[in-house]
């Protein structure tokens, strides 16, 4: 069994999309069925081991935002509707979090590249949120928006050198797969909510960042990544099962995921 | 005549206790490395070296005291591995990112000591604190081989040796891999410096 969880495969997609799939059908009736992601994403977190508070490293820091995100999201779900502003409102806040995730990194930069960067990392984040947050009401767009982008920040980290944030994200894009499955064998009764979309953009986007500032995805990649949020809201067909719209949902999705690894499989050909 | 010896007594003692000073040492980074070799699958031991190292060291041979400052470069690790071939990405870019050394975010290691012990005339270990990846540790260094002398075409004084010792990279943070790339980690350090 040790051997078995030791797996990265097993690590980064099989025990995520299950833990999604069960957290997001078990917690349906209470309408949290939106913390599936993080949920996942959390379990492959404490299966890699790297986590710790010893040293507050950046993908630490990440790890800790992508765990208060949907905390904000709940309030956000039971305390009011999410309404257009609550999206930009939150991607602002999200945005200048990601700052304080990549600090230690930006400041070791030269001013103009580092302010470069800056600006880079929280329109990013604040862009995907804003983004992200009007599909809060249709968990088949958000759920299939988690696979789109946790598979690009995921793959892209792989490809940009680095294993655990690669593991990260596909763990992300595993768990909001498990939250589809729930969605396509159920129905739309799954909500998604700001829990949801809150933890995909926010943990998402800091990852295709970390793999940027730590290791060497190009930031075209990255950017490719914010273009998630608008693929899936492509149109699908009416009055089809839930299960062909996530299909759908997810091809949609996976299309500026495939342009971030394409990005990112280019630069690594030329050095970059 | 009991103030003339003294002063007698007094300025002999000047070149004696200049003699005794503590003396500055400068490592030289073109023959200065840092190996380090670390179980793989249980099966192999892999080894590389940071290119790039600076520091000094300081030695007072009449007291039997000395102290040690190492600043390595951890962007220049390598392993021999820097050709991609069909990969996406080398081990040495990989050994660069966040899982092991993460470069952008702690760009240097660093050993310090103020607490060289010594055997007979020469340094025999080094009590000292590594700092990796923003996490302070005890590492003692044995000293395994030393030399001072005159730089043979220079004529610059100079001392040198090498030095070794293990430490858990789990106990810094790094543990992305383990167990299947190993924990323990040798470190061997080997030195030329010139006196400043």
């Amino acid at each position: 069994m040790q051997d078995f969880l030791a797996h990265p495969a097993v690590q980064a997609a099989v025990v995520p999309l299950l833990v999604g799939l069960v957290v997001a059908a078990v917690l349906l009736p209470l309408r949290l069925s939106g913390l599936a992601a993080v949920a996942g994403f959390l379990a492959a977190v404490v299966l890699i081991g790297n986590f710790s508070f010893a040293t507050l490293t950046a993908t630490r820091k990440l790890v800790l935002l992508a765990s208060a995100a949907p905390l904000l999201g709940v309030i956000a779900d039971f305390a009011f509707k999410p309404a257009r502003l609550a999206g930009l409102v939150l991607g602002v806040i999200f945005g200048a979090a990601g700052l304080w995730v990549f600090w230690a990194v930006l400041v070791q930069q030269p001013f103009v590249h580092g302010l470069r960067l800056a600006v880079g990392v929280a329109a990013l984040v604040a862009w995907t949120v804003a983004a992200m947050m009007p599909l809060h009401g249709d968990p088949v767009r958000a759920g299939a928006a988690g696979v789109g982008l946790g598979i690009g920040a995921g793959v892209g980290a792989v490809l940009g050198a680095s294993a655990l944030i690669g593991q990260y994200g596909i763990a992300l894009g595993a768990a909001s797969g498990g939250f589809l499955l729930v969605v396509m064998l159920l129905g739309r009764r799954a909500r998604a909510g700001a829990s949801l979309v809150l933890t995909i953009s926010v943990t998402a986007t800091l990852l295709a960042c970390a793999a940027t500032l730590l290791a060497q995805l190009p930031w075209t990649a990255a950017a490719a990544l914010g273009l998630v949020p608008l693929a899936v809201r492509l149109p699908l067909p009416d009055r089809t099962h839930a299960g062909i719209e996530a299909v759908i949902a997810v091809f949609y999705a996976l299309v500026p995921a495939a342009g971030c690894l394409a990005l990112a499989w280019a630069a690594s050909r030329a050095g970059g | 005549m009991n103030n003339h010896a003294s002063f007698a007594a007094l300025v002999l003692a000047i070149p004696l206790a200049a003699t005794a000073a503590p003396e500055t040492y400068d490592i030289d980074p073109i023959h200065s490395f840092a190996y380090f070799a670390i179980d793989h699958l249980g099966v192999s031991t892999v080894r590389g070296r940071f290119d790039k190292s600076s520091g000094k060291f300081t030695l007072d041979r009449a007291a039997k005291t000395g102290s040690v400052e190492v600043v390595i470069d951890t962007a220049s690790v390598s392993t021999g591995d820097n050709v991609k071939g069909a990969r996406p990405r080398t081990r040495d870019e990989h050994l660069r990112s966040a899982d092991f050394f993460n470069v952008a975010e702690f760009p240097q290691m660093t050993y310090k000591s103020a607490a060289v012990k010594f055997n007979g005339d020469a340094p025999a270990e080094i009590d000292g604190q590594l700092t990796l990846l923003g996490v302070t540790r005890p590492l003692t260094l044995k000293i395994e081989r030393w030399t001072c002398k005159d730089h043979p075409m220079r004529k610059k004084p100079m001392c040198g040796g090498d030095a070794s010792g293990t430490f858990k990279r789990t106990d810094f943070g790094m543990k992305y891999g383990v167990p299947a790339i190993g924990d323990e980690v040798k470190i061997s350090i080997n030195i030329e410096a010139y006196k400043q």
